[in-house]
């Protein structure tokens, strides 16, 4: 487990990997996804992508919750390109009452605290769809730049849209323990959510 | 075949595969591959062959490589949609000249011109892309002058070998931007010419 202020960070398993079953079909995880095409994840589809991001030697896949144990969602470290010193530094949402909320700002600073304190990236990239409002504000409050827009570069809803690309660079990361602070980031206070049911294993009928 | 001015497209056959050792280890991979410097065996090129024909054969959709020959015939480089989305009908453009000798002779922008009509006209689609170091000026030339527009200058991108770090500049054209093969042609005043 990795601690943060208002989060922490820890092994997408359990209780997650029941939950993204649900948060893989939602609008949040197309938002965080903005090249995926828009179809339903099957139970096997999300065990597949976990096990790809277990098995990947260019990313992570990072649970985030509250203090008081409460699954939020995903923190995707991608794309790792270790010569040059970059990845991609995604989240997604899955308990959508934390939407906007100060844990998933959390959630994104310590992404970014693991990017460049632990695996000494250079430079961490992000898009955001040009209307996403919230998931932008949560990447400038992070530090991230604006760097320029691809123009009508996704279909969304019967409609080209706009991507916004973004970075951050080590010299503009003044560490977790310095901008964290700064931020006042105040926890929800949400009740948990009820745990999911335990999985059924499948029963061998060999007599 | 697609047949241009001053080149053509062709599949990439053992001609082409032959000559990649050559363009692989050359100043033209450090152009095309955003800075890196490689030592590559033959045995590492050939298992690239096969390993890409082994994904290729798995793989929908396919990304599209051609090979770039002049009029005669000489392979100098080759040129292709690497990444393809057809639900956002949109596709990354590479390409590697490996002749010097046809670097900013307007070999690579009539292949450019090539590939452009190829995307939109015969695979519909509707927005291609690329990126290339803030560094490569002649690309840079290039892109502007075919009229792809500048849209994202991401800093410190990529590690360029010998520079340190260096922004890329990523460009795009839509469909309705494009006036087709024959205005650009004439408005760059591109003429065929004898070797």
């Amino acid at each position: 487990m990795l601690e943060g202020t208002i989060v922490d960070l820890v092994p997408f398993e359990d209780d997650y990997a029941t939950y993204l079953k649900q948060w893989m079909n939602e609008e949040s995880w197309f938002r965080a996804r903005p090249f995926d095409r828009r179809e339903p994840h099957t139970e096997h589809d999300v065990k597949k992508f976990i096990e790809d991001m277990e098995k990947s030697d260019h990313g992570q896949l990072i649970g985030f919750q509250a203090k008081n144990g409460d699954p939020i969602g995903g923190l995707l470290y991608d794309h790792e390109w270790t010569r040059v010193r970059k990845a991609a530094a995604i989240f997604f949402v899955g308990d959508m009452r934390y939407e906007g909320s100060d844990e998933v700002l959390d959630g994104l600073l310590m992404l970014l605290r693991y990017s460049f304190e632990t695996r000494g990236m250079h430079r961490m990239d992000a898009s955001v769809l040009a209307f996403d409002e919230t998931r932008l504000d949560a990447y400038r409050r992070a530090g991230f730049v604006h760097e320029g827009t691809l123009r009508q570069h996704v279909r969304w809803d019967a409609a080209y849209v706009d991507l916004h690309m973004l970075g951050l660079l080590e010299s503009e990361w003044p560490g977790y323990a310095q901008i964290a602070p700064t931020l006042g980031l105040q926890a929800s206070d949400l009740e948990p959510k009820p745990k999911p049911e335990p999985e059924k294993k499948d029963e061998k009928k060999d007599k | 075949m697609l047949e241009g001015l001053l080149v053509d497209l062709v599949p990439r056959g053992d001609t082409f595969e032959q000559m990649e050792h050559k363009w692989e280890n050359s100043e033209a991979h450090f152009w095309a591959s955003a800075g890196d410097r490689v030592f590559l065996s033959h045995a590492t090129i050939e298992r690239w062959h096969t390993e890409e024909r082994e994904r290729s054969a798995h793989r929908h959709p396919k990304g599209v490589r051609w090979g770039i020959q002049t009029k005669d015939g000489t392979p100098i480089g080759d040129i292709g949609i690497g990444w393809v989305l057809p639900h956002l009908r949109l596709a990354m453009l590479g390409a590697m000249i490996g002749e010097p000798d046809y670097w900013g002779g307007g070999y690579g922008t009539d292949a450019l011109l090539l590939i452009v009509d190829y995307a939109f006209d015969w695979l519909d689609m509707r927005r291609l892309w690329l990126g290339t170091m803030s560094i490569n000026t002649r690309v840079v030339r290039q892109m502007e002058k075919v009229g792809f527009k500048p849209e994202v200058r991401s800093r410190d991108a990529w590690l360029v070998s010998g520079h340190g770090f260096a922004d890329e500049i990523v460009y795009g054209l839509l469909r309705e931007e494009w006036p087709g093969r024959d205005a650009v042609i004439a408005r760059l005043g591109l003429v065929a010419r004898s070797e």
